[in-house]
């Protein structure tokens, strides 16, 4: 009976003390899980609010690998988070250790868990419980772990604080751009500073610009020496790539910003006569179009229908093109005049070729102007226009993105003075030459003199 | 002559009787507080001590005043390069019965006592010396094929003189390792010398009071032997003790096999040849059984492993010529494998 109950007595004072060392447990195991999910949401809310920043303050491709950058030390900090979390947690082995360490208690308590389920305890087991009841006020869990909240609390307001603050700064530091950008209908952009490549297949972000013929030959030939120098260098690929990422990038800050609307507008570039479209002879966004952010120019020479009949319009690209298709080694008039049927295959004969300008020249009317773009024999000849150009033109869309800021100030260059003087007596107007048919004697003679 | 406690000795009686029989041998010797701790822990933990130490720091004194506090048989051999082992363990004589028959009888040497004191060991030669061994490990001696038991508590301090060289025999390492502490006695400071001088050279000798009654003494003291032996050891305890043995252990060493978990320190590599033997586990696990004890505790802790970490393991470390170069001891090569083992995680 006294042996039983002496048995049951122990057993009570061993719960007792389990009991304690439980409440130790879930609390240490409580702050353990709110290290793990604080530090978790502080790295997720200080790089979330760095890529927003980053997606209002910095370049594509500064955005790009900056957000990268974020995401990965974003993404090792959430382990490691999860991974302090997880060590931290203890068991009731572990907990009575702490207790044991914190309360200085000298093993007692890791002694009882440890042997608590031992069939070898020993005549001082009774002695061990009730040595360590004697001390049951110093492992309370308030004294062995002061804290209900983890101090990962700080980390986690410091980093909404930090959200808070930059992602309102974020925008108002760009709100003058926005302002800039939306305030004006007329954008010019020097020529020099852009850079062009050819669009994917079927993207229709990017900008229209318009401008005069001579712009837009500029704006062609710009085009294929970047892509002829871009096919050349042996980090082509590279480039690609780049480039692609850059788009990536622009998109996703478009997405952050909530500018994705606005950068599917399009500057229009106008083909049209130098005398009597001079005032046009600028790159300009159209009246509709809203801001962009980008100073990045990439181009994408694509048909573009006619506003009325005295413009003309560049023949129709083929939205079959690979996005990786070897430019035109043509030359820079046959990105942009010729239909790309050419262009993809190069053994295709001059008959062919002809068939390729005359439709051109049937669909868009743009004869002996489309002729003038580019230096590729091949494309010299072609059916006789059917009429003249005069106030016809095309129309080039390019993936244009104004900037604030750039190497010559290409978002708002000098725009000169209209200067409007008569011809002499003598002087035609300058108006395109029309398509003729060349005699077939000479064909050979010009053809050697362009491939030269 | 003091009160015989109960049959079952309390935690509390253990650590009151310890404290009682420190008293009483400090009534003769003067400071050397660890060591005379360490001395008493050796012999409640069931094992036996060397005591290191120049001449006249006490070792002897501190011997016998320990046999008179206990009240327990005591003998005392002086080794000499031509003690022989039958000089220990006694020896078969041809003695005259009663009816005048002449017969072998043996004849039980001093090692058939409690507390034997070999008296600066190192001077008998190493067959002399392995006389003691069977008696310290097994409690018994044999002699012409005839095994002896001893009796309980069988308790044997050996001094060892460092600094007299000549002439003398280093213990074997096997015999080293049968003793569970080894105590070093240091010269004792202006304080305790004048003391010592004001004590010992007066009219008065200090009287000392056994603890025990003569009979029941043995029986008291191996009471507490178990007693030590029932304190509680958590496995993580055990595995400390199991993790500061295997620092000891040079990580070159061709006995060292397993390498997982073990803690290396590179002092250890540098100047050990061999490390500790598992008996020095079993010594701190004991020792610190006895602090546990003396705390009032039921179970050790890390702390008491530690305390006694020096006393268990130094003297089973065999350090080699870079560290008698280098003035490197074994106890500053426990030290840092203290720290080692506690600082890693393993």
């Amino acid at each position: 009976m006294s042996f039983f109950s002496q048995d049951k007595r122990v057993d009570g004072k061993l719960g007792q003390i389990l009991g304690r060392v439980g409440s130790v447990r879930t609390r240490l195991n409580s702050l353990a899980l709110q290290h793990a999910i604080f530090y978790t949401l502080a790295i997720a809310i200080a790089s979330g609010a760095a890529i927003f920043a980053g997606a209002y303050l910095a370049s594509p491709l500064v955005f790009f690998i900056g957000g990268s950058v974020v995401v990965v030390i974003a993404a090792a900090g959430i382990v490691s988070a999860i991974r302090a979390g997880w060590l931290m947690r203890a068991s009731a082995l572990r907990a009575a250790s702490i207790a044991d360490d914190r309360a200085e208690l000298k093993g007692r308590l890791s002694t009882v868990i440890a042997l608590a389920d031992s069939e070898t305890r020993g005549p001082l087991w009774s002695y061990l419980l009730e040595d360590t009841l004697g001390h049951h006020d110093e492992f309370a869990p308030s004294k062995i772990e002061r804290r209900r909240v983890s101090r990962a609390i700080y980390p986690l307001a410091g980093a909404i604080v930090l959200a808070a603050i930059a992602v309102p700064i974020s925008r108002i530091k760009h709100a003058p751009r926005i302002a800039a950008a939306n305030g004006q209908d007329d954008l010019t952009v020097d020529l020099d500073d852009l850079h062009l490549r050819e669009a994917e297949p079927g993207d229709e972000s990017g900008m229209q610009v318009t401008a005069d013929a001579a712009t837009m030959r500029r704006l062609a030939d710009k085009l294929a020496s970047e892509n002829a120098a871009g096919s050349d260098a042996p980090g082509n690929s590279l480039n690609q790539l780049v480039n692609r990422a850059r788009d990536m990038a622009g998109n996703l800050q478009n997405k952050l910003t909530g500018q994705q609307a606005a950068s599917n507008k399009r500057l229009n570039l106008r083909l049209a006569d130098s005398g009597r479209d001079q005032d046009r002879n600028e790159i300009h966004r159209a009246p509709d179009a809203q801001k962009n952010r980008h100073g990045d120019v990439a181009g994408q020479f694509k048909q573009d229908q006619p506003k009325s009949n005295n413009e003309l319009n560049l023949p129709p690209e083929d939205d079959s093109r690979q996005p990786n298709s070897e430019p035109s080694p043509r030359g820079p008039g046959a990105a942009g005049v010729e239909s790309d049927a050419g262009k993809d295959n190069p053994n295709q004969d001059d008959s062919a070729s002809d068939r390729s300008i005359q439709q051109s020249g049937e669909n868009s009317s743009n004869g002996g102007e489309a002729h003038g773009i580019g230096a590729d024999p091949d494309s010299l000849f072609g059916a006789p226009a059917g009429s003249k150009l005069g106030n016809e033109g095309f129309e080039i869309a390019i993936e244009a993105r104004p900037q604030d800021h750039g190497a010559k100030g290409a978002g708002h260059a000098y725009v000169p003075p209209k200067v409007r003087t008569p011809l002499s007596l003598n002087q035609q107007p300058d108006e395109p030459v029309a398509r003729a048919a060349v005699p077939a004697d000479d064909r050979s003679t010009i053809k050697r003199v362009f491939e030269r | 002559m003091s009160e015989v406690q109960a049959e079952t000795p309390t935690v509390a009686d253990f650590a009151r009787t310890f404290r009682r029989i420190q008293a009483e041998i400090h009534k003769m010797i003067i400071g050397h507080e660890q060591a005379v701790e360490e001395l008493l822990s050796a012999l409640f933990a069931g094992g036996h001590v060397l005591i290191e130490g120049v001449p006249g720091t006490g070792k002897t004194t501190l011997v016998k005043t320990l046999g008179l506090a206990l009240n327990l048989s005591f003998n005392r051999i002086q080794f000499t390069v031509d003690l022989m082992p039958a000089d220990i363990t006694g020896t078969r004589v041809i003695l005259s019965g009663e009816d005048g028959r002449r017969e072998f009888t043996f004849q039980p040497g001093p090692a058939f006592c409690h507390i034997l004191l070999g008296d600066e060991i190192n001077r008998a030669t190493p067959k002399t010396q392995s006389a003691l061994l069977e008696a310290m490990a097994e409690l018994q001696v044999t002699v012409s094929g005839t095994t002896y038991r001893l009796k309980p508590p069988y308790f044997v301090m050996a001094t060892l003189n460092p600094i007299e060289m000549e002439g003398t025999y280093p213990l074997p390492e096997a015999q080293l390792d049968r003793f569970l502490f080894k105590v070093r006695l240091n010269y004792p400071d202006e304080g305790e010398l004048t003391r010592i001088i004001s004590s010992t050279t007066g009219p008065d000798d200090a009287g000392i009071e056994p603890i025990f009654h003569t009979a029941e003494a043995p029986e008291r003291i191996e009471a507490l032997k178990k007693l030590v032996r029932e304190v509680m050891a958590a496995p993580a305890m055990e595995i400390y003790a199991a993790r500061l043995v295997r620092a000891t252990q040079p990580q070159n060493s061709r006995f060292v096999t397993d390498e997982a978990k073990a803690v290396h320190d590179e002092m250890v590599n540098r100047y050990v040849m061999f490390g500790s033997s598992p008996r020095g586990a079993q010594a701190l696990i004991l020792g610190a059984k006895v602090r546990a004890l003396l705390d009032g505790r039921a179970n050790i802790a890390r702390e008491d492993i530690e305390h006694v970490a020096v006393a268990a393991l130094a003297h089973r470390i065999m350090l080699n010529y870079a560290a008698l170069s280098d003035g490197i001891d074994a106890a500053h090569i426990v030290e840092r494998v203290i720290k080692s083992v506690r600082g890693a995680k393993v």
